[in-house]
């Protein structure tokens, strides 16, 4: 035993056992988000089931299965739920999606698993994704145009399918349209507007300003009449059709098209269907805008705004970092003071997150932005440009967060830089500054991404200071688009880690989120590990070009 | 008795104690230098005579390095480092305020005990001097990279791959990397700390034979710990020991005919 110790092979163990249980720990991570938020895309089942109610009456209930769970019976009888013939002490139960939200109190329903008579899953049952008022689950029974029916002899799955794709053409154009061409119309009324009130306080708003304004006001007006009678007519276009569908309760119900999405049959799918399905849900996911409350549709904006902040950051971060940490490693006195600052840079960094947060609205939003407002804005007021949280001020409050780890690696890679190179340099009759930049920095660029890449890590996962200083649930418009300046730092932005937040724990309809908050969480390792990777695969480059010597 | 024998015998012995100016590269006069509370060199004057070989020999810690350090200022970059005294070069102390180190550094070179080839490309590595000096020009730089690594004997080693990097190359063949980027910039002087202590012996042989073709155009100043390497390749040799300069004769009368008890020990190998 004794020497079994004295081999080493306890220590090898022992070192390996901690490396296997970090790993398993991601892994397992990893694959439980990962399974819980990509099966959340592929086409369940619907189940339709005859349920025989305890006063003895039979309903029918339509729905895709979402949970199922063993609860005892003690329970169920405590709570006056009564089943005869069934003295099991446990029974199970599933949660079902029913959907049809505006007919139906609630779109969850419980089924106690004794009480189904019948359980079948019918190919013709739909699924209808709608804009509004979630998911339609039910039988296709009709297509009308104008209030007549089109389907004749025709397959109506079919003529449904293509009524739908027509919608969403429609609805595209109209979003497009009202995005781009009619946004840019409101921007510029709103600039006009900003720059007769800037003329108006400077005192020069001049009658031949003011006309021309206002004549530039008159002709947008214009424009904008003809834009909104296109989006009316393509709104019409849109309302054209309905379409007839009987629910589970047997009713025969006419739906709007123009809020149909999509429409599948997922009894009547083969496995490469569904599969199909499957990336294709997850496509809508990634570059959809959210709807009901994020409650559905995509994410695109939280994605956009995640990866914009934090690229905007690495922008800030690494210039000051590397510069700050040249000085403390270059040209500091090695004395008690950098000592000093040296140690309280490293304890920046353990400074809670939410510190940060309230320092960036304190500091960087009410004071400085609130500085440049009077300075650059003063039109504008009493409404606030910078004076209000934005996607800048949550770039600089990171950036600050995440400065110690750019200083404390760059700073690492210029010590380890071998003395023999900078004497080399120096021998040639280069100035200090000269072999800064020709060798020092060069070859300390590796380092530098490193600490770029922890910064980015760091900032990326980063939640708590960013709802103190930009994100929101819901922003309208993206920080950068179509008009000019074509990037709105001043703008609030919507956050992957802040969307989880919200979905999960702020939503109306907690049972529907659920999904939605794995997906989400995964979408956000994934937009990490996506950037990490580009750091990395800068830095390996790096390090190839600048190996060091092989003494 | 004596076990070395001095090779070099090319060169007519010069009177070292009254060099005309003509004659002298370097004049350093009583120079001390102190690190922190240590003195490391106490009051050393010589003179070292132009487009010669002049070699520092001495057991380790003696401070042979450290006054090949003080002639072109890299000891500037040690703190706690005091130098006082002159050193001479056109008659001018090096250690004046109104010298510029980087300037003076250009005028007299340095090559290393360890090849320290810059992560770049051998062209580069070459051309690093000039482009210091704001020459872009890519005619001038393509002359000087071909003078300068026939120079250094490297040329037809390298010719064809002038664009790859320069840690392809061996220990020897860096070595020579650095002396020709060292003498693309034309220095004066050129000092070589222990040039060959990192390699192998035919790659030493090839820079001493290199050395020898050097003095034509440069004064050179090598400090060596290998005594036959000096008597080889040098023409006057100082030696030293705790700081001090014992003895600096030519090298043929050093090797021979050691005035001082300390040399002859150290050369017939009693100690160091």
């Amino acid at each position: 035993m004794k020497q079994w110790f004295n081999s080493g092979k306890p220590w090898i163990w022992l070192t390996a056992g901690a490396v296997s249980v970090s790993l398993i720990a991601v892994i397992g991570l990893l694959m439980l988000i990962g399974a819980r938020g990509l099966s959340f895309f592929w086409p369940a089942e619907i189940h339709q089931m005859e349920v025989r109610g305890t006063d003895g009456t039979v309903s029918t209930v339509i729905g895709e299965v979402y949970d199922t769970e063993t609860v005892p019976m003690e329970r169920l009888r405590e709570s006056g739920v009564q089943l005869e013939n069934y003295n099991e002490d446990t029974l199970e139960r599933w949660l079902l999606k029913i959907g049809n939200r505006e007919y139906v109190p609630l779109d969850f329903t419980w089924v106690l698993a004794p009480q189904v008579i019948k359980d079948e899953t019918p190919a013709d049952l739909a699924v209808l994704e709608r804009s509004k008022d979630g998911n339609f689950y039910g039988y296709v029974v009709d297509v009308l145009e104008n209030g007549n029916s089109v389907v004749n002899d025709a397959d109506v799955r079919d003529v449904l399918q293509q009524r739908i794709d027509r919608v969403v053409e429609l609805n595209e154009q109209a979003s497009d349209l009202q995005d781009s061409e009619i946004g840019a119309i409101n921007y510029a009324l709103n600039n006009l507007r900003l720059e007769r009130r800037s003329l108006e306080l400077q005192g020069q708003l001049t009658s031949e300003e003011e006309a021309r304004i206002s004549a530039e006001e008159a002709q947008l007006r214009a424009d904008y009449q003809v834009l909104e009678q296109q989006l009316f007519e393509l709104r019409e276009q849109a309302s054209r059709d309905e379409v007839v569908m009987r629910d589970m309760r047997g009713v025969e119900l006419t739906l709007p098209m123009y809020r149909m999405l999509a429409v599948h049959f997922p009894n009547d799918m083969g496995f490469f269907a569904k599969l199909g399905h499957f990336f294709v849900q997850i496509g809508k996911f990634v570059s959809d805008d959210p709807r009901e409350a994020n409650t559905e549709g995509g994410v695109f904006p939280a994605i956009f705004g995640t990866v914009f902040m934090v690229l905007l950051m690495s922008v800030i971060v690494t210039p000051f970092g590397v510069i700050a940490a040249i000085y403390l490693h270059e040209y500091a006195g090695k004395n008690a003071i950098t000592r000093l600052i040296r140690i309280a840079v490293i304890n920046l960094a353990g400074v809670p997150s939410i510190v940060y947060g309230v320092f960036g609205l304190g500091f960087f939003v009410y004071m400085v932005g609130g500085s440049l407002d009077q300075l650059f804005y003063p039109e504008a007021l009493p409404s606030p440009t910078f004076g209000t949280p934005g996607v800048m001020w949550a770039a600089i409050t990171l950036a600050i967060l995440t400065l110690p780890v750019v200083i404390v690696s760059t700073e690492e890679g210029l010590s380890r830089i071998p003395s023999t190179l900078r004497e080399g340099s120096l021998a040639l009759g280069a100035t200090k500054a000269e072999t800064l930049w020709r060798i020092i920095i060069p070859m300390a660029s590796p380092a530098i991404m490193t600490g770029l890449i922890l910064a980015v890590a760091r900032a990326a996962g980063e939640v708590a200071p960013l709802m103190l200083v930009g994100v929101v649930k819901s922003a309208p418009m993206l920080p950068v688009d179509g008009n000019f300046p074509y990037f709105h730092l001043d703008r609030k932005f919507m956050h992957l880690g802040f969307h989880i937040y919200d979905v999960g724990f702020q939503s109306p309809n907690v049972e529907a989120a659920r999904p939605l908050v794995y997906a989400t969480s995964f979408l956000l390792v994934t937009v990490i590990v996506g950037l990490n990777l580009t750091a990395i695969g800068v830095r390996n480059h790096l390090r190839e070009k600048y190996r060091s010597l092989e003494h | 008795m004596i076990s070395v024998t001095p090779t070099n015998q090319q060169t007519e012995s010069l009177d070292l104690d009254n060099l005309t100016a003509a004659q002298t590269a370097l004049e350093i006069r009583n120079l001390n230098l102190h690190y922190g509370d240590a003195q490391a060199l106490h009051n050393i004057s010589m003179a070292i005579p132009k487009n010669r070989v002049t070699a520092f020999i001495g057991p380790s810690g003696c401070g042979k390095s450290t006054l090949l350090r003080c002639i072109n200022r890299m000891n500037d970059l040690v703190e706690i480092c005091k130098v006082s005294g002159e050193i001479l070069l056109h008659e001018k102390n090096i250690y004046d305020k109104d010298v510029d180190a980087a300037e003076l550094r250009r005028r007299v070179g340095m090559v290393f005990q360890r090849p320290n080839p810059f992560p770049k490309s051998i062209y580069e590595n070459v051309v690093y001097g000039m482009r210091l000096q704001g020459v872009n020009d890519r005619r001038t730089l393509d002359e000087v990279v071909e003078r300068s690594l026939k120079g250094a004997a490297l040329w037809d080693e390298v010719k064809d791959r002038l664009n790859a990097s320069a840690f392809g190359l061996s220990g020897g063949q860096q070595q020579r990397l650095v002396i020709a980027r060292a003498i693309a910039i034309e220095p004066e002087v050129l000092l070589l700390d222990e040039p060959t202590s990192a390699l192998d012996p035919i790659s030493t042989l090839t820079i001493e034979e290199l050395i020898t073709e050097l003095k034509e155009q440069y004064t050179v100043v090598i400090v060596t710990h290998n005594m036959q390497q000096a008597a080889r390749v040098s023409d006057q040799t100082a030696f030293m020991y705790m700081g001090k300069l014992i003895e600096y004769a030519d090298t043929n009368t050093l090797f021979t005919t050691p005035t001082q008890k300390q040399t002859e020990d150290y050369i017939t190998g009693r100690y160091g």
